[in-house]
């Protein structure tokens, strides 16, 4: 017998759905993996001003091979467009019932839709508020040639900046860390409940790591003091004695 | 003097009519359960008002827990009224309340229409696709772990709770559930399910498939037969992932 | 094609079993159901179902043993045609359900793993988990849900069969139904209905049944003039769990893989029952029973119990009937093999069955008894006729029986995991011998006769709705099944009975002023159960009336009053003579009630008739389990009474 149950014309929305999921989980993790890029990177700042500027060089590199841009769009930028627009989509059709099931995994699973609510706010501040992409809205306050002491600044020109940094790198860190729990579960790598409880365990440490580096830098470049001068030429400075 | 319970009753006459609530009150028994609250109400309706009214209408079969009929939502959440102990209840809170389902249209009272869950089933083909019923001897062996991992699968009752439960599971998408997920693993995992294994993949490869699943984990909490539904929500992430890649390669 | 195809009511295994393999062949099915099929009774089944195997084979096993036990322990009220076809073809069938994907359990080896149930001494039951009845009932919902999708069967969920459409000529041709949402009815036109609505405990108020195991169906098709068989025997479960709202089963497996039932043997000794040294229990089946212990048959456990508890005032429990069955002495792994029922246990009880012993006592459980149903014998095989139209065809041309609803296979009392097998088997066999009878049926089904029965139906049920007398329909029901459970189970005396027929008399006319307390026209379950209060009310009658005429004793039916005395002398000589009186009486006994009870609906007056039982294969014998003078009544039974045993059949 060949199993012909009444099968209607499939839509679009029937023939990517899956695909759109699966992609929506990767790019979660794409961006992932750049946030705790990001974050280290800018933790460095603790250092002083000089690494971070080493850093931001570093990557900078990009640029005078022509690709900087093009790597950024297609790592980060259309990943995390995607991953938010599809998102949205997904938040649409989730309905938490906390109040009566407050379990831990339902707990997580609202506390990931609110989160990404809050980073979607975040964020977009955050790319006017640092990002080239920013400029032509009086944004992009940050300058690669002088990377710790303009971001410093830029920090530092609004005194709710500090606490919507905290509040940001919170939610990111948080559905970051659940969201490669998840991940992990949707590839299905971790399958029973003793590996995803392994699993989450790890998850929670990378958390608090990254918490802790994103707090850091929060409060590096709020007590950079921007008068200090110029770390790039510091860098160089640091560089030539370097060879 | 024996001890009383207050019970609050979230009714609706008929499907789209609005609900109200009622209140009664009765005698505690030994041993009393839900079921047992509801048939001594249907015997006498009359709320603590002095009101007599109309019977309250709700779903239950077997009483001991293995039919899935008697899901409703007793002191906000979702579970079997058969096995729903008044001794318990009044630990939780003083007084119990009932309401239905809500995740499937209300037919009367606490009786909902769950046919939804059986569309599911029919939609990840969850049977074994025999040639026909004539005997044909005795089919190979399975191994005792084999069953040990398949017989909690096949204990599914289909009551509903784990849909109730999942915040995925809702009007706003079709969503098959954590069961029919379930399900679809348990006869890709049976010697006599196998032929349809593809079959079932593209199924959960499906809009509302697994893919759906937001990993909230309420499913396997809620499960009154304690299914490992996440197990097999993990299983057919990777199971469809592949299955997926493979039939893109192929073409 | 109305008349081309077949309304199957009932859901649970035979219901499922038939339509399955009728949709297979490209009949049309419309199934109805009171509930979604997946939730019919039969998922309560935990035990397991039966069927020679090679294991058992190697012991000496036959098919022909495994029809010996079902007749011996059914105190041979059984046509033993219909039963030798089922023990046949029930290996066939357990290969069925494992290729169809039951999760039986498995031996290490990975073969299907068997257990012994009671009254036989073989290991015949296949069984997955606790839960055998559930797996079983969900593999073939699963097959019936793959012909829904293929369009072969509509579904009637939901659904309450109200009565058969008959012709002029008697001959059934559809039925009618309501939706139990919108309680619309419906006349649907078929060229035959299968009638597999399960057992009736409900009469008895609580039991260990199903709340829709109210014997509705039954009282209905009684009503139109099909027979009904062997009412009074009704099997008494040993081993239940009391509650408020049913009596939970404990199932004999526990007793299967070694629980032990006791009492302590101080009446109501107070202390812990771990604390009672095994010197002062009475493990009274054991002792009783040496041969079989603890899985002495059914309706001998039961009486057994009742007969400690009653008789001799050794209950544990002061104001409540029951006895220890113990599994804590039982090593984990084989607790492990029962956590299915022990979790209903501790689930209902909140005691953990595995540490402290679980009290227990009898309740109803089973009706052996149900609609007439006939059967072709095959002369050759001793066994029936394939595709025979006449195969469990009711005395309504057209209109079947299967199941629990049909009252062959079991006789007087049935062997456990034998109703599973029944079902499913009648089930199957029945779907041909209903294709042929289709198949001779060209006759269209007129519309008016549809509308006529349509119309009568909605009249009933309006005047039912309407009903707005003063007595209430549940204490009724309580009434009804606390007469009933008090003079009409373990114990039988004709003065209980005969009170207890007018007690149903009195309820039937308290019922005509009965006040349905629902006014509402959607999903009005009042209605439905006022309606089939009237049904147990039938059903009650005819069980009552049954067991009241019945003067004998025979298997569940026990009636003191008419026990032979069993032979109890020391003397060998004086023991043998008491044997052979013991053994005429017997046989005086068998001549006069070894038949069937037929009941007969005849507008209201009911009426009683008796069927001789086609006994050909196995000749009756005494059923000797536990009686002192055991050895030498089969001796003197064999050597002076017994009908030879055809060749044939061995
Ligand atoms: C607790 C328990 C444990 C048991 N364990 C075992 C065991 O281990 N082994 C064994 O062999 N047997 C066992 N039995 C017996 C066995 O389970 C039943 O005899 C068997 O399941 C009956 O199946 P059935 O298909 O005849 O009917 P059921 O499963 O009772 O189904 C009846 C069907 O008819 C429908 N129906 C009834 N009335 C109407 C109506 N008016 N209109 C429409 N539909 C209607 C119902 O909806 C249902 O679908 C057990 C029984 C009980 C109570
Ligand atoms: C811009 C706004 C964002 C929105 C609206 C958003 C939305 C969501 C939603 C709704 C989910 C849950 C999907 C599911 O479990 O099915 C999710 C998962 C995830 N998100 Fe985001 N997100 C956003 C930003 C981010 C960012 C900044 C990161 C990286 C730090 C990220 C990483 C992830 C990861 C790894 C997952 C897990 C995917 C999975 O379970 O397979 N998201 N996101
Ligand atoms: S998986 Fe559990 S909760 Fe869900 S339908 Fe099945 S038994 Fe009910
Ligand atoms: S794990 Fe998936 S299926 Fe289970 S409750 Fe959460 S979202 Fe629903
Ligand atoms: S009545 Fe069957 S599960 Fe509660």
């Amino acid at each position: 017998m060949s199993s012909q149950t009444a099968t209607t014309a499939i839509s679009p929305r029937e023939k990517y759905y899956f695909l759109a999921r699966r992609l929506h989980s990767l790019t979660g993790l794409m961006f992932s993996g750049f946030v705790c890029f990001h974050l280290l990177i800018n933790a460095t700042v603790l250092t002083g001003g000089e690494s971070f500027q080493f850093c931001v060089e570093k990557i900078h590199i990009l640029e005078h091979m022509g690709i900087l841009v093009p790597v950024e769009m297609a790592t980060i930028f259309f990943p995390i467009a995607f991953h938010a627009l599809f998102g949205i989509v997904i938040l649409l059709t989730s309905q938490s019932n906390m109040k009566d099931y407050p379990y831990g995994g339902n707990i997580r699973y609202t506390l990931q839709r609110l989160s990404a609510v809050v980073i979607l706010v975040f964020l977009t501040m955050h790319i006017w508020h640092m990002h080239w992409l920013g400029k032509p809205f009086g944004g992009a306050q940050f300058d690669p040639a002088n990377a710790t002491s303009t971001a410093a600044a830029a920090m530092q020109s609004w005194s709710l900046w500090a606490p919507i940094y905290a509040i940001g790198v919170a939610a990111t860190v948080f559905h970051l860390a659940n969201g490669i729990w998840t991940a992990l579960i949707t590839w299905g790598v971790t399958i029973g409940p003793r590996s995803q409880r392994v699993a989450g365990y790890c998850c929670v440490a990378l958390g608090a790591v990254l918490f802790v580096a994103g707090l850091g830098a929060v409060r590096g470049f709020m007590t950079y003091s921007v008068a200090d001068g110029n770390e790039t030429a510091a860098v160089e400075q640091v560089e030539e004695s370097g060879h | 003097m024996s001890k009383r319970v207050k019970v609050n009753i979230k009714r609706q006459d008929s499907p789209d009519s609005g609900s109200y609530w009622q209140t009664f009150e009765l005698p505690v028994e030994d041993g009393m359960n839900v079921t047992t609250i509801l048939l001594r109400i249907a015997a006498t309706p009359t709320t603590t008002d002095g009101e007599k009214v109309a019977p309250v209408a709700y779903d239950a079969c077997c009483l001991e827990e293995v039919c899935g009929a008697c899901s409703m939502r007793i002191n906000g959440k979702v579970r079997q009224a058969c096995s729903a102990l008044v001794e318990n209840l009044l630990k939780e809170q003083p007084e119990i309340t009932l309401e239905p389902m809500t995740k499937f249209p209300n037919v009367r009272d606490l009786v909902v229409d769950r046919r939804r869950i059986f569309e599911s089933l029919k939609r990840v083909k969850a049977w074994a696709p025999i040639d026909g019923y004539t005997p044909r001897g005795e089919p190979d062996r399975m191994s005792p772990s084999d069953q040990e991992d398949a017989y909690p699968l096949s204990r599914c009752m289909s009551c509903g709770c784990c849909m109730e439960a999942c915040p995925q599971f809702n009007d706003k998408d079709d969503f098959i559930g954590p069961h029919a997920v379930s399900q679809a693993i348990l006869f890709n995992t049976l010697p006599a399910g196998k032929p349809l294994e593809s079959e079932r993949l593209d199924a959960l490869a499906e809009a509302g498939g697994i893919a759906a699943c937001g990993n909230a984990q309420n499913c396997v909490k809620v499960c009154p037969k304690d299914i490992p539904l996440t197990v097999s929500i993990a299983k057919a992430g990777r199971a469809t992932t592949i299955h997926s890649i493979k039939r893109f390669l192929a073409r | 094609m109305a008349e081309k195809d077949v309304i199957v009511v009932g859901g649970g295994l035979a219901g499922l079993a038939c339509a399955m393999n009728l949709a297979a062949d490209g009949t049309h099915v419309h199934l109805v159901s009171l509930v979604p099929v997946k939730r019919s009774h039969s998922v309560c089944a935990q035990g397991g179902i039966n069927a020679v195997n090679e294991v058992t084979r190697a012991e000496g096993d036959s098919e022909y043993l495994h029809l010996d036990d079902t007749v011996y322990g059914g105190d041979f009220l059984q046509h033993q045609p219909p039963v030798k076809e089922m023990c046949d073809r029930a290996p066939g069938i357990i290969d069925l359900m494992d290729r169809l994907g039951v999760t039986f359990n498995r031996t290490p080896e990975g073969f299907r793993d068997q257990r012994r149930f009671g009254g036989t001494l073989f290991k015949r039951t296949a069984f997955a988990g606790a839960t055998t009845g559930q797996q079983l009932i969900y593999a073939l919902d699963e097959q019936v849900r793959r012909w829904e999708a293929e369009g072969n069967i509509t579904k009637y969920e939901y659904h309450d069969f109200l009565s058969p459409i008959l012709n002029d000529n008697g001959v059934c041709r559809g039925a009618v139904i309501q939706d139990l949402f919108t309680m619309e009815i419906k006349s649907i036109p078929a060229g035959a209905v299968v009638l597999a609505t399960g057992g009736n405990g409900l009469v008895f108020g609580r039991s260990t049944m199903s709340t829709i195991c109210t014997g509705s169906a039954s009282a209905r098709a009684f009503r139109h003039g099909v027979r009904y068989a062997n009412g009074e025997f009704m099997q008494v479960h040993p081993t239940a769990i009391p509650g408020t709202d049913k009596l939970r089963l404990m199932s004999e497996s526990a007793r299967g893989e070694g629980g032990r039932v006791w009492v302590p043997k101080t009446a109501q000794d107070s202390r812990d029952p771990k604390d009672i040294p095994a010197s002062e229990r009475y493990y009274f089946l054991e002792e009783r029973y040496p041969k079989y212990g603890n899985l002495v048959p059914r309706d001998i456990a039961t009486r057994e119990i009742f007969d400690v508890c009653v008789n001799q005032g050794l209950s544990v429990e002061q104001g409540r009937l029951c006895v220890y069955l113990d599994v804590t002495e039982l090593p984990p792994t084989t607790q492990q093999k029962l956590d299915g029922i022990l979790e209903i246990y501790e689930k209902f009880q909140g005691v953990n069955p595995r540490v402290v012993p679980m009290k227990i006592f009898p309740a109803i459980h089973y009706s052996m008894g149900g609609l007439w149903a006939d059967y072709v014998k095959n002369q050759k095989t001793g066994g029936l006729v394939e595709k025979a139209p006449k195969n469990h065809m009711t005395n309504v041309t057209g209109l079947y029986a299967i199941g629990e609803a049909d009252y062959q296979y079991h006789g007087a009392n049935r062997l456990g995991a034998n109703s599973l097998l029944s079902c499913i088997f009648t089930g199957l066999f029945v779907a041909p011998c209903v294709a042929s009878h289709i198949a001779a049926t060209a006759e269209a089904v007129p519309s008016s006769l549809v509308d006529a029965a349509k119309k009568k139906e909605t009249e009933r049920h309006n005047a039912v709705a309407k009903m707005n007398g003063s007595e209430n329909p549940r204490t009724l029901h309580d009434e009804l099944g606390d007469t009933m459970t008090r003079n009409v189970t373990v114990v039988r005396k004709n003065k209980a009975l005969a009170e207890t027929v007018a007690k149903i008399g009195e309820l039937r006319e308290r019922y005509k002023n009965v006040g349905s307390p629902d006014g509402g026209g959607w999903t009005n379950q009042s209605v439905t159960f006022v309606r089939a209060l009237d049904d147990m009310i039938t059903m009650a009658e005819v069980i009552a009336q049954g067991a009241l005429m019945r003067d004998e004793c025979r298997g569940a039916h026990f009636k003191p009053d008419f026990l032979i005395e069993a032979p109890d002398s020391d003397d060998p000589a004086t023991l043998r003579q008491q044997a052979v009186e013991w053994c005429k009486k017997f046989k005086a006994k068998n001549d006069k009630w070894l038949k069937s009870t037929i009941a007969d609906y005849n507008g209201g007056d009911v009426q009683f008739s008796y069927e001789d039982v086609d006994t050909t294969l196995v000749p009756p014998r005494p059923r000797t389990y536990g009686l002192k003078g055991a050895e030498i009544i089969e001796e003197v039974w064999r050597e002076q009474f017994s009908e030879k045993s055809p060749v044939g059949a061995v």
